[in-house]
């Protein structure tokens, strides 16, 4: 299997009474930020993302969100550009650009192209929907358009990347007489397509019909995912989908330590931190129109066949579940790095997972711990799960990309009873 | 209930008609159609009422063709013209409102008298309206009302399949999503730039307590419309219709009766 480093680019100064006080999303004061501290932590990321590329990950994974201090990253092209220049070989994942946010559109696939480029050719197109809170309040697109205005978006962007001559685009929502891109990505006919989603039934649509690579980004592990990721399967079934793990994308908070005791030390805080620093209005969470009734209806069905309690996600909100009860509930995956390998093979086997976007590093978390982190993992973790869907075919990541990690690949024995 | 399927273009609306009299159309708010409502059978003592269940909410469809709010606007002129009553009184509330004086800028030859109720579709930025979509129940409760005791008496129309335990969490999503078409992040797709169009003899009605819509928007909308009249009810918030039945009733008819 597949291993894309990842971090949500969160502040890591806000205090617990700030919190307390005050909204984390859309509507959270700017006093609570210093942008001098935002700078020092984008440059950190960016040399965690370069350290990642030298240490066996897959790919380095970059998300857009706004007006937040969970993660602040309103333009994940911009963080890409930084990697795209001064990394070799793992794939820069896009996960993703909103596409119902950029007017025109056109402007995703021209940015994404000169990505592919940059990078030769490493480039995985991410297309998202946005959180309610990024999409439809801090971007202002009513909630019923949303859909519609991605679909319209996917349409131009897959057309500007792939069609040889100039053309006229007469949208619901764009109008250009003249599409003719430049430049065009390295990977033909388009770079791979991901398109994640958190259970909506027309997103599963989507990704059977055109062979995308689904993604269940959330951080809240296995057991709240389960109901989620088996109905995604078993729906793909049905359809007659391919149900390849490798089209299967999940996220994983993980700590890697020498020993478990360890771990709890030097990881304890920051996964704290990370769950217990938000405070979102419920009301900016679920705005009307932003899901359809039918996907609504759905999600209640799921969640009731969740074995993870209304009562357990409050209580990891709160920031109330010690270190090694987030572990127990599958919220992160902590430990040695032998007791890590053992808990992602049987999730990836159990949830059917090709593509493990681990989150190395979490909160407030420095950033000498999250370099161990990120070494741990991809020297002791990610060579011993290598043989997992080693069989399956993989054209939802960059063949490029694919050739380099691979090349450098350690390799181990005894892989497969580890 | 009084209540038919009329084929409108690619829609089926669901139109609430009673009465004899002058036709009056009556056009919903955002939440929901009031159905059997009381203020709509005292209407229909003096006039022939149709009250459309707008595109997209509850069992009306035709939704998906709509664009925009002259599409929206266009959608009841069609409907007007299938009616075959001629000119019509229009009266809009709320959302219905905003869409009753898009109707009345497009189709003056359609539109007799127009009485706009606690509108939405205008902007001031010094009096800003309240976000009805970040609400929760009991603040919307407490924005909607003079009195929240009043909340009991809101009607709303019938649905064929009210079974479920989330039915009316579900038809309430349904709804909602329509009207941020229209409304979200803030409800205004241009009207002012039409309202000095519309000739037609307008009320603007308004509740003195609405909570959602300043009381600065009537007198807008009147400063807009170069034929309005204002009338305040007072004791009423959102929906004097329902509030202030009896207030409400006089007000519309003694205009519409001059």
């Amino acid at each position: 299997m597949k291993f894309h480093w990842f971090a949500e680019v969160t502040y890591g100064h806000t205090t617990a009474e700030e919190v307390k006080n005050n909204h984390t999303w859309v509507d959270a004061p700017a006093t609570m930020h210093d942008p001098l501290k935002v700078g020092k932590t984008y440059q950190m990321f960016i040399r965690l993302m370069q350290l990642a590329d030298r240490s066996n990950f897959d790919g380095l994974a970059v998300n857009e969100h706004h007006q937040t201090s969970f993660a602040m990253s309103p333009s994940p092209n911009l963080i890409a550009a930084s990697v795209a220049g001064t990394t070799e070989n793992a794939a820069i994942l896009i996960i993703g650009d909103s596409l119902a946010l950029y007017n025109p559109p056109t402007r995703i696939a021209e940015e994404m192209a000169y990505l592919d480029c940059l990078s030769e050719g490493r480039v995985i197109a991410g297309f998202v929907y946005g959180t309610p809170m990024d999409s439809t309040f801090c971007y202002g697109v009513p909630p019923v358009e949303l859909r519609d205005r991605f679909r319209e978006a996917r349409e131009l962007i897959l057309k500007a990347w792939e069609s040889p001559e100039p053309f006229a685009f007469n949208g619901k929502y764009n109008k250009l007489r003249y599409v003719n891109l430049w430049p065009r990505p390295v990977q033909k006919p388009r770079p791979p397509i991901w398109v994640p989603g958190s259970g909506s039934v027309e997103t599963w649509d989507l990704v059977i019909d055109e062979d995308y690579c689904y993604g269940h980004l959330s951080f809240s592990g296995l057991r709240s995912a389960k109901p989620v990721v088996d109905g995604f399967w078993d729906y793909v079934d049905q359809r007659g989908g391919d149900t390849n793990p490798n089209r299967m994308a999940f996220t994983q908070i993980c700590c890697v330590a020498e020993t478990d005791e360890q771990a709890e030390k030097d990881y304890a805080e920051a996964v704290n931190y990370f769950y217990s620093r938000q405070n979102v209005n419920p009301a900016f969470a679920q705005p009307p129109g932003y899901r359809t009734v039918k996907s609504i209806a759905h999600d209640i069905e799921m969640r009731g066949a969740s074995s993870l309690s209304n009562e357990d996600r409050m209580r990891a909100a709160r920031g109330e579940m010690s270190f090694w009860e987030y572990d127990e509930k599958g919220y992160i995956i902590a430990g040695t790095p032998e007791r890590v390998r053992q808990r992602i093979r049987e999730l990836a086997t159990d949830l059917r997972i090709g593509q493990l976007i681990p989150t190395l590093h979490m909160g407030n978390l420095s950033e000498e711990l999250a370099a161990k982190n990120t070494q741990l993992f991809g020297t002791e973790v990610i060579p011993y799960l290598r043989d997992l869907w080693a069989d399956q075919p993989d054209h939802w990541t960059p063949a490029v990309s694919q050739q380099r990690v691979n090349a450098n690949m350690p390799q181990v024995a005894g892989v497969a009873g580890n | 209930m009084p209540l038919t399927t009329q084929t409108v273009d690619d829609a089926q609306i669901r139109v609430w008609s009673a009465g004899s009299g002058s036709p009056l159309l009556f056009l919903h708010g955002f939440e929901q159609h009031p159905g059997d409502a009381p203020f709509l059978q005292r209407l229909a003592q003096s006039h022939s009422v149709y009250a459309p269940e707008l595109p997209g909410y509850g069992e009306s469809t035709g939704f998906e063709s709509i664009h925009d709010i002259f599409d929206m606007a266009m959608r009841f002129r069609r409907l007007v013209e299938h009616l075959g009553t001629g000119p019509v009184d229009v009266i809009g509330h709320c959302l219905g409102g905003m869409i009753a004086g898009e109707f009345a800028a497009t189709s003056p030859h359609l539109v007799r008298k127009l009485v706009l109720v606690d509108a939405w579709g205008l902007w001031i930025d010094a009096d800003q309206p309240a976000d009805p979509f970040v609400l929760n129940p009991e603040q919307l409760k407490q924005a909607k009302w003079h009195d929240v005791a009043a909340a009991e008496r809101e009607t709303s129309i019938a649905q064929s399949h009210p079974d479920g335990a989330n039915a009316a969490m579900l038809l309430r999503q349904q709804n909602l999503g329509v009207a941020t078409k229209f409304m979200w992040p803030i409800a205004d797709r241009g009207l002012s730039r039409r309202l000095p169009y519309v000739s037609t003899p307008t009320l603007i009605v308004h509740g003195e307590s609405d909570g959602l819509i300043p009381s600065a928007y009537a007198d807008e909308f009147a400063r807009l419309l170069p034929n309005a009249e204002v009338a305040r009810i007072s004791g009423a918030g959102h929906l004097p219709q329902v509030e202030r039945e009896d207030a409400f009733i006089t007000a519309v008819e003694t205009f519409l009766a001059k």
